[in-house]
């Protein structure tokens, strides 16, 4: 079998990337909304923009940040490179170069998927329907990954796919917690029950496993320590870097590559922060530096993997 | 062919698509036409008879094994007990073909496609191609030559390419030999062809065969070249360039139909019966001013086949592409695009202009 293009190897690393991140931005904008409802002013939009570092780029063409105008921004709105609409985009044009190497039937959904996506109005996305689109496009991208996980041939391109999905869940399970964790600890510190840390963990799909493993706890720390550390949870940071590794180790024992130290270094590195970088005693402040680390760290694999398989040369 | 008359030489010279380039050169096995889609029509007697060359980049197989996936999934019972030929053995006889004519020496030749691209109205039948070939699917970027090779670039670093199975008009194809401006070409993919480094299928200068003037010429080369009759018969035909032919035509233009020779897709085609008597007389000033740009030809009958047309099933009128395969020999695909015109009465059938096209079976 002829090798593989690089640049059809870096259209499925962005397919993996972009469906992954549609995802987690349906599950944000979901327990946005959802905090929102024990809170009378409604939901704090402003938070999900500086949670993708939007602000100043949303406020260049809208006057507030209020439930109307953010949902449009980021699900329909397809000029925003940081929507939903945008990301489906983006991927069904990866998938549409590389239609000769995934299955037929991923084509298919996926084709079908942006078409209703684009079919989106203001009024389908108003307040109280906002959670049932969210839900919507979850289960479209999870319809999308049981396509791949039954019908992707497991070569080359598969492993481009795995990495770019992995390495975008990671960063993204980051910017949840970071979202998450100062409500919660803000609750902690008052000694006050919350749902907020249950909201945040039924948004990862991980509220019935935390339980199970801290049947009467909900500290934040234990929260944190669930979403980064724990290998049984498919979301989990270090579940991600798991996998990461290993498709890392397959190009060279099942494709023949050769190992490419630039990527070995950024991997390692990716590593031992995730290791070493949290420490004991969780604060908030170390917490937001620790996650700024690792999304650095997240983001330099990427961009190794990208200069090291994926670019013309 | 040209000293002893049988064609004008002009006429090939002359012709947009010859590439003197090619001069002085042979590709691997001499062939020249690895995929070729005459167009094919039957006349009111049942003869099948050549309408169109399509020797350069003919398309629509994918429409072909399509329509028989979709017509096998509605209607499952119709074709059971019946000898239907598959057509689904097309993507590995291709892949065989275009092997079989690798450079010399190479004995398990890398095959790719190289389309223009995504944007590209023929994108779906390349990447279809790619799928049932199994081989990559390139566009002019992921190429590059390398003193007179031709590689792509991989993820593991640059590999050699023998045959390219290509997708673009000549014209595009090395921006170094041919148009300057064109982004979707390998800069030296030309000169990697001509020292034998490298395949192109087809041919670069096919292009000339599909002009509507070789082609009158073409049961006189092969009664030259073979000295046998075409098995086939072109649709009578008569030539403006020469007198008898021009007379003929401007004398009897509201009974032929008239074709410029140069365009491809049905476009500037004058059905006489059908025409206003302006269009006649416009059509007139052209031929006069240009005899050597048009041919003529009786209006074939074109056999029709029932067609769904919204609620009704109708008459329209259809014609046949097969598909020829040549490596080292010749495989014609046990079916063929059979395109349909859809309106009433009309004898235009490409898709450009609206066509449709049917799921055809070859029995036995």
């Amino acid at each position: 079998m002829a090798s593989l293009i690089a640049r059809f190897g870096w259209n499925i690393f962005w397919l993996g990337r972009y469906m992954e991140r549609a995802e987690a931005l349906a599950r944000i904008l979901d327990i946005n909304e959802t905090y929102a409802r024990d809170q009378p002013e409604g939901p704090d939009w402003k938070v999900v923009l500086d949670l993708y570092a939007d602000t100043a780029r949303f406020l260049e063409s809208h006057d507030k940040p209020d439930a109307a105008s953010v949902s449009n921004f980021y699900v329909i709105d397809r000029t925003n490179p940081t929507s939903i609409a945008y990301s489906i985009a983006e991927a069904r044009q990866n998938a549409r170069s590389v239609r000769h190497l995934i299955s037929t039937e991923m084509w298919t959904q996926l084709n079908m998927f942006h078409n209703r996506l684009s079919e989106l109005t203001q009024r389908d996305i108003r307040m109280n329907n906002l959670s049932r689109v969210c839900a919507d496009v979850k289960m479209d991208c999870q319809t999308f990954e049981g396509v791949a996980e039954g019908t992707f041939f497991r070569g080359e391109a598969w492993c481009f796919y795995q990495l770019g999905k992995y390495l975008e869940r990671a960063d993204q399970t980051t910017r949840i917690l970071d979202m998450g964790y100062d409500r919660i600890s803000a609750h902690d510190a008052e000694g006050r029950d919350s749902i907020h840390w249950s909201v945040l963990l039924r948004s990862v799909a991980g509220y019935h496993a935390f339980r199970s493993l801290h049947p009467a706890g909900s500290a934040a720390a234990d929260i944190a320590g669930f979403l980064l550390y724990d290998r049984e949870f498919p979301r989990a940071v270090a579940l991600c870097v798991e996998r990461v590794t290993a498709r890392l180790h397959e190009l060279e024992t099942r494709h023949g590559h050769q190992r490419r130290k630039s990527v070995e270094d950024a991997r390692r590195a990716l590593a031992f922060t995730l290791e070493t970088g949290l420490g004991q005693r969780v604060t908030p402040t170390r917490l937001h530096k620790f996650i700024d680390d690792l999304q650095i760290s997240l983001g330099d694999v990427s961009n190794e993997i990208g200069k090291a398989y994926l670019t013309s040369i | 062919m040209f000293k002893d008359g049988i064609i004008p030489e002009e006429l090939v010279k002359d012709n947009k698509h010859y590439r003197p380039e090619m001069e002085g050169f042979t590709p691997p096995l001499g062939t020249y036409v690895h995929i070729c889609g005459t167009d094919l029509v039957r006349d009111e007697k049942g003869n099948f008879l050549v309408l169109e060359d399509n020797a350069r980049i003919p398309s629509g197989v994918s429409y072909v094994i399509e329509n028989r996936h979709l017509m096998m999934r509605a209607f499952p019972d119709l074709a059971e007990g019946v000898q239907l030929k598959d057509v689904d053995d097309y993507g590995r006889q291709l892949m065989k073909a275009l092997t079989q004519v690798a450079p010399k020496g190479v004995s398990d030749p890398n095959v790719v496609i190289l389309s223009p691209g995504v944007y590209n109205a023929a994108y779906f039948e390349h990447v279809f191609l790619a799928r049932e070939m199994g081989g990559p699917l390139v566009e002019g970027q992921d190429l590059v030559v390398r003193k007179d090779r031709v590689y792509m670039r991989t993820t593991r670093g640059l590999e050699e390419v023998h045959v390219i199975y290509r997708r673009i008009d000549d014209a595009f194809l090395d921006p170094k030999t041919f148009r300057p401006d064109s982004v979707l070409g390998v800069p030296g993919l030309f000169d990697a062809y001509r020292k034998g480094n490298v395949t192109l299928a087809n041919a670069v200068g096919t292009g000339v065969a599909d002009d509507k003037a070789v082609y009158a010429y073409m049961p006189r080369i092969i009664k030259y070249y073979l000295d046998e009759e075409p098995i086939l018969s072109n649709v009578p035909t008569n030539i403006c360039r020469e007198p008898e032919g021009l007379k003929k035509t401007l004398d009897n233009l509201d009974k032929l139909v008239t074709k410029p020779v140069g365009e491809a897709g049905g476009y500037g085609v004058v059905v006489g019966p059908k025409a206003s008597k302006r269009e006649l007389a416009e059509l007139r000033k052209k031929v006069k001013a240009d005899p050597d740009n048009f041919i003529s030809q009786p209006v074939v009958n074109l056999s029709v086949s029932p067609t769904l047309v919204g609620r009704n099933v109708e008459p329209r009128h259809v014609d046949l592409r097969p598909f020829a395969l040549t490596g080292r020999s010749t495989w014609v695909l046990p079916g063929g695009l059979t395109r349909v015109a859809m309106k009433r009465g009309s004898l235009v059938v490409n898709s450009s202009q609206g066509g449709g096209s049917k799921d055809t079976w070859v029995i036995g």
